[in-house]
């Protein structure tokens, strides 16, 4: 059983990998972002009913608090940028690079 | 074999949903989609008798993160014109998908061919408030705490980012 | 262990005042010069920048000039604020050149008495398997010879040029320079081995550039420092080759003089002619022969004492000098020698046409410079060692004399140079000075000069070289003209001027000066007068033996003598109480010094100009620079392709760190299946 979990687990992570690399949409690139977190949680919970130990389901609580914090800390850039650019393409936020001589 | 066949079907539906939240054009779509992945992981915590994570994952996660996406999307009143143009979006996820293969393989095959199963015995009292609450207030006090500073942190973040400038 | 205090204290007492005056000169701020007194507007010192005198005028204070009273000298004179330092400066530059020249008295007492050879070996410099280089000084005849003159009229001079300089600005840094000439020149003179004469040379050769560029605000006196410089290292090339080539030929042991006589049979001819005639190139230069004299009419930019110290008495005697060293080299090589007769036979003549169309009173000093060292060189060419350097002993005197008279009329006639504009002035005692320095040098007996010219005269006569004892009459007659020419203009005409007398400080000197150019010559009077030729029997030199009935000798001085004379006569009915001066033609192939500059100019200066243009343009620029420019550019093309990957988009930063984890990832996983 806990083989199959930490497979899901696997699977569901390299999901989130590859929304949050291929897509453009930041609301998108977010929800990937939670479901990596998701994907952690399933196999910390699996370990912790495997060993009998509820830690991991403690340690899984404090990531969904932080998950929690993440989400209104995006929600609010959500509308700081939406509002200034119009837009939800990540493709615009791209100051890192040398904006000058585009 | 009912637990098997159960966990099956929320697998599928779970990894179902999360390849539709990515790959769906609309922000709206993928949002519903999430809820049904992450309902879906809740329904797998409770098959492994972690209740009290499963009530959080339901209340917090798919209550109150999703519920906030979704008013965040309908309150920017996002429009198609405003989505990003992605013409390449399904190369983009086949290319990446391609990347991220052999990592997911090579994990699989590693935790197929491991020995970590360990199948301790888990009492009546595994994951319930109580135990739960009993760990996190005497193991886990620190951090606990902390994470409550983390989210008075985030709290004066989302104010203070989303404030407009004058 | 007397040799080595003696030496080196020698050596190192005007260094060491060189230094001390250096280190007092550091803490000198800037300062102000006097404006004159009818002068009403106050604080604008920039009128009054004269080239001769440099300073620093941008910081004068309103005060100082308001308060100041001018000189009764009609040029601007400079008032230095730290006047209370010239005192220790004085003090220290004589004591340093005053203890060596003292010194070198003594020494040269004892190597004409005594015929001691003091010799001081200070240290080895280089050890090359069993070649040695030493830091040695060695006093021999011809070293204790050079110290007599050298350290004594350095002396002298520097005491004539504490008046000269007296209320410079730049008062201690004339005198650190001076002082460290002296050390040089001694170093040349006492060096033991070429190396350490080098040494010696090279000093000299910068301490005469530095002073040369004296007044360096005038940027002329810094191009003539600068043509002076690199003149001369046309002649070091020389002389630096003929070294190296010694370098390569002698075997083994040391490198002192002794050591390179001894084993001078050893080399083959030719590179033994090739080393000869290198060392005479450097000599050429040092010593301004044919061609490469062209810098010692401009070095005469400097300050008078130096024109006398080093472009008159010492330093350009060091290519003689160098000459006489080799003597033993010279005479295996008579080719060689010969040629350097030749030159030097042409320098004489060439100089000496040119100083008759010359006005500048140090420029025709300067020309009868290198005619009188033609005359030396004319002396070494045949063999006649002695004869030459008992000429440049004489010469050293009365040609600092000449240059130290001169320089007293050009400060007490507000900085006047040409004779034309000095006409006629009343100057009674440096006339008297001047005027017996000129018979001097023009051979007149019983003169010192006298006496060491009719011993070259006698040598190139009996030598059987006609054409050039014909030069050397012709020459000699010549010198009578213009010297006589530049006196006649100078004093005896209708219109006078008059001026104040000279400070005791520079009278005094060329006093004694005088005295040692009427009487130097008894040192070397020749058999025909009952002399015993002690200065030639004391140097001891290679050379070659001259004999000449007596009686065909006195003939050769009688026509000599007679002639120049008559030379002199006519140049009285000439130039005294007349105008000729004024009316004579400016032009003329004579008065431009035979366009040899223009020559100069025009083969090498513009060519090697059209060299380096080419090398700039082409190889700099085109072939280095364009290469590297090319390379960079192409480094920053490649790095505008590679940094499309950066295009600032985090979501691409995510894919490049996926990449390559899942990279690492998987060589890991491949390297731990095959490992395990």
């Amino acid at each position: 059983m806990l083989k199959a979990y930490m497979i899901l687990s696997i699977l569901l992570f390299s999901i989130g990998i590859v929304g949050l690399i291929s897509r453009r949409n930041i609301i998108v690139i977010y929800m990937s972002i939670e479901l990596l977190l998701n994907a952690v949680n399933l196999s910390l919970i699996a370990i912790s009913a495997d060993l009998a130990d509820s830690s991991a389901q403690v340690m899984s609580l404090i990531i969904i608090a932080i998950a929690a914090s993440e989400a209104a800390l995006f929600m609010s850039l959500f509308v700081v940028l939406f509002r200034n650019r119009a837009s939800l393409d990540a493709n615009l936020f791209d100051m890192l690079g040398n904006s000058n001589e585009r | 074999m009912q637990n098997e066949i159960l966990f099956a079907t929320l697998a599928l539906i779970a990894i179902v949903s999360s390849i539709v939240m990515i790959s769906a054009h609309r922000p709206i779509d993928s949002a519903l989609s999430f809820i049904v992945t992450l309902i879906s992981i809740a329904a797998l915590f409770a098959l492994v008798n972690a209740s009290f994570l499963f009530v959080v994952q339901i209340i917090i996660y798919a209550g109150a993160i999703l519920s906030l996406i979704l008013f965040i999307i309908m309150f920017l009143n996002i429009k198609d014109e405003n989505l990003p143009d992605e013409k390449h979006k399904n190369r983009w996820l086949l290319a990446t998908s391609l990347i991220i293969a052999p990592f997911s393989a090579i994990l699989i095959d590693l935790i197929l061919r491991s020995d970590i199963a360990v199948n301790g015995v888990s009492d009546a009292k595994f994951g319930t408030i109580k135990d739960v609450g009993l760990t996190l207030f005497s193991k886990w006090v620190l951090p606990f705490e902390l994470v409550s500073i983390l989210l008075l942190v985030a709290l004066v973040g989302a104010v203070t980012l989303s404030k407009r400038s004058e | 262990m007397r040799d080595n205090l003696l030496l080196t204290i020698l050596l190192l007492s005007p260094l060491s005042s060189a230094a001390l005056i250096f280190l007092i000169n550091i803490f000198q701020k800037r300062d102000c010069f006097v404006v004159p007194p009818h002068n009403d507007e106050m604080g604008h010192c920039e009128q009054f920048v004269v080239p001769l005198r440099n300073d620093e005028v941008d910081h004068c204070e309103q005060s100082e000039a308001i308060q100041s009273v001018g000189t009764p000298r009609a040029f601007p004179r400079y008032r230095s604020r730290h006047m209370w330092k010239q005192p220790i400066y004085t003090f220290l530059a004589l004591t340093g050149s005053g203890i060596s020249a003292v010194l070198a008295l003594y020494v040269g007492y004892y190597s004409y008495f005594e015929k001691e050879v003091f010799s001081s070996h200070l240290f080895t410099w280089l050890s090359i398997g069993n070649f040695t280089i030493e830091v040695a000084l060695r006093a021999d005849a011809l070293s204790s010879f050079m110290l007599l003159f050298v350290a004594p009229v350095s002396f002298l001079i520097h005491i004539y040029a504490t008046g000269y300089m007296d209320k410079d600005k730049s008062y201690g840094r004339f005198f650190a320079y001076f002082n460290i000439f002296v050390f040089f020149m001694l170093l040349l003179v006492l060096a033991d081995n070429p190396i350490i004469m080098f040494i010696g040379w090279e000093g000299v050769g910068l301490v005469s550039y530095a002073l040369i560029g004296f007044y360096f605000k005038d940027i002329q006196n810094t191009y003539a420092g600068n043509k002076a410089f690199i003149v001369n290292r046309v002649g070091d090339f020389g002389f630096l080759s003929a070294l190296m080539l010694l370098f390569l030929s002698i075997p083994s042991g040391g490198f002192s003089f002794s050591n390179i006589f001894l084993s001078l049979i050893q080399i083959e001819p030719f590179s033994l002619s090739l080393i000869a005639f290198l060392l005479f190139v450097g000599a050429m230069g040092k010593s301004a022969q044919i061609p490469l004299f062209v810098w010692l009419p401009d070095a005469m930019a400097g300050p008078t004492p130096v024109s006398a110290l080093i472009h008159a008495a010492t330093m350009v005697t060091a290519g003689v000098y160098m000459v006489a060293r080799f003597a033993p080299l010279y005479n295996m090589t008579p080719n060689i020698a010969l040629l350097i007769a030749y030159v030097g036979a042409l320098s004489a003549l060439f100089a000496a046409l040119i100083a008759t169309k010359q006005y500048d009173i140090k420029k025709i000093l300067a020309y009868s410079t290198m005619s009188q060292l033609g005359f030396m060189f004319m002396a070494l060419g045949v063999g006649a060692y002695s004869s030459a350097l008992f000429h440049m002993f004489t010469h050293a005197f009365f040609k600092a004399l000449l240059f130290m008279a001169a320089g007293a009329i050009i400060v007490a006639f507000h900085h006047k140079q040409d004779i034309r504009e000095l006409r006629g002035i009343k100057f009674p005692k440096v006339f008297k000075m001047m005027a017996i320095a000129s018979l001097t040098i023009v051979a007149i007996p019983p003169f010192s000069a006298f006496f060491s010219k009719d011993a070259i005269m006698g040598a190139l006569y009996a030598s059987g070289h006609v054409e050039i004892f014909a030069i050397a009459f012709v020459t000699s007659l010549l010198t009578a003209f213009y010297m006589s020419r530049m006196m006649f203009v100078l004093f005896f005409s209708k219109s006078e001027q008059s001026a104040d007398e000279s400070p005791k400080s520079m009278v005094y000197p060329m006093l004694l000066l005088t005295i040692f150019s009427i009487f130097a010559g008894f040192f070397n009077i020749p058999e025909v007068f009952g002399g015993a030729m002690n200065f030639s029997h004391w140097l001891n030199l290679a050379d070659k033996s001259f004999i000449i009935p007596h009686a065909k000798e006195l003939v050769l001085m009688s026509i000599n003598t007679l002639f120049i004379a008559l030379v002199m006569y006519n140049t009285y009915k000439k130039y005294a109480y007349t105008n000729e001066i004024i009316m004579e033609e400016n032009y003329g192939i004579v008065t431009k010094k035979f366009y040899i500059d223009e020559i100069y100019n025009k083969i090498i200066v513009a060519s090697l100009h059209k060299l380096s243009h080419f090398f700039e343009k082409k190889i700099s620029n085109f072939l280095i620079d364009e290469k590297i420019n090319l390379t960079a550019l192409a480094y920053l093309k490649f790095g505008k392709i590679i940094s499309i990957a950066e295009n600032g988009n985090v979501r691409f930063y995510a894919l490049y760190m996926l990449i390559g984890v899942m990279s690492g990832f998987v060589y890991l996983y491949w390297f731990l299946r095959s490992a395990v």
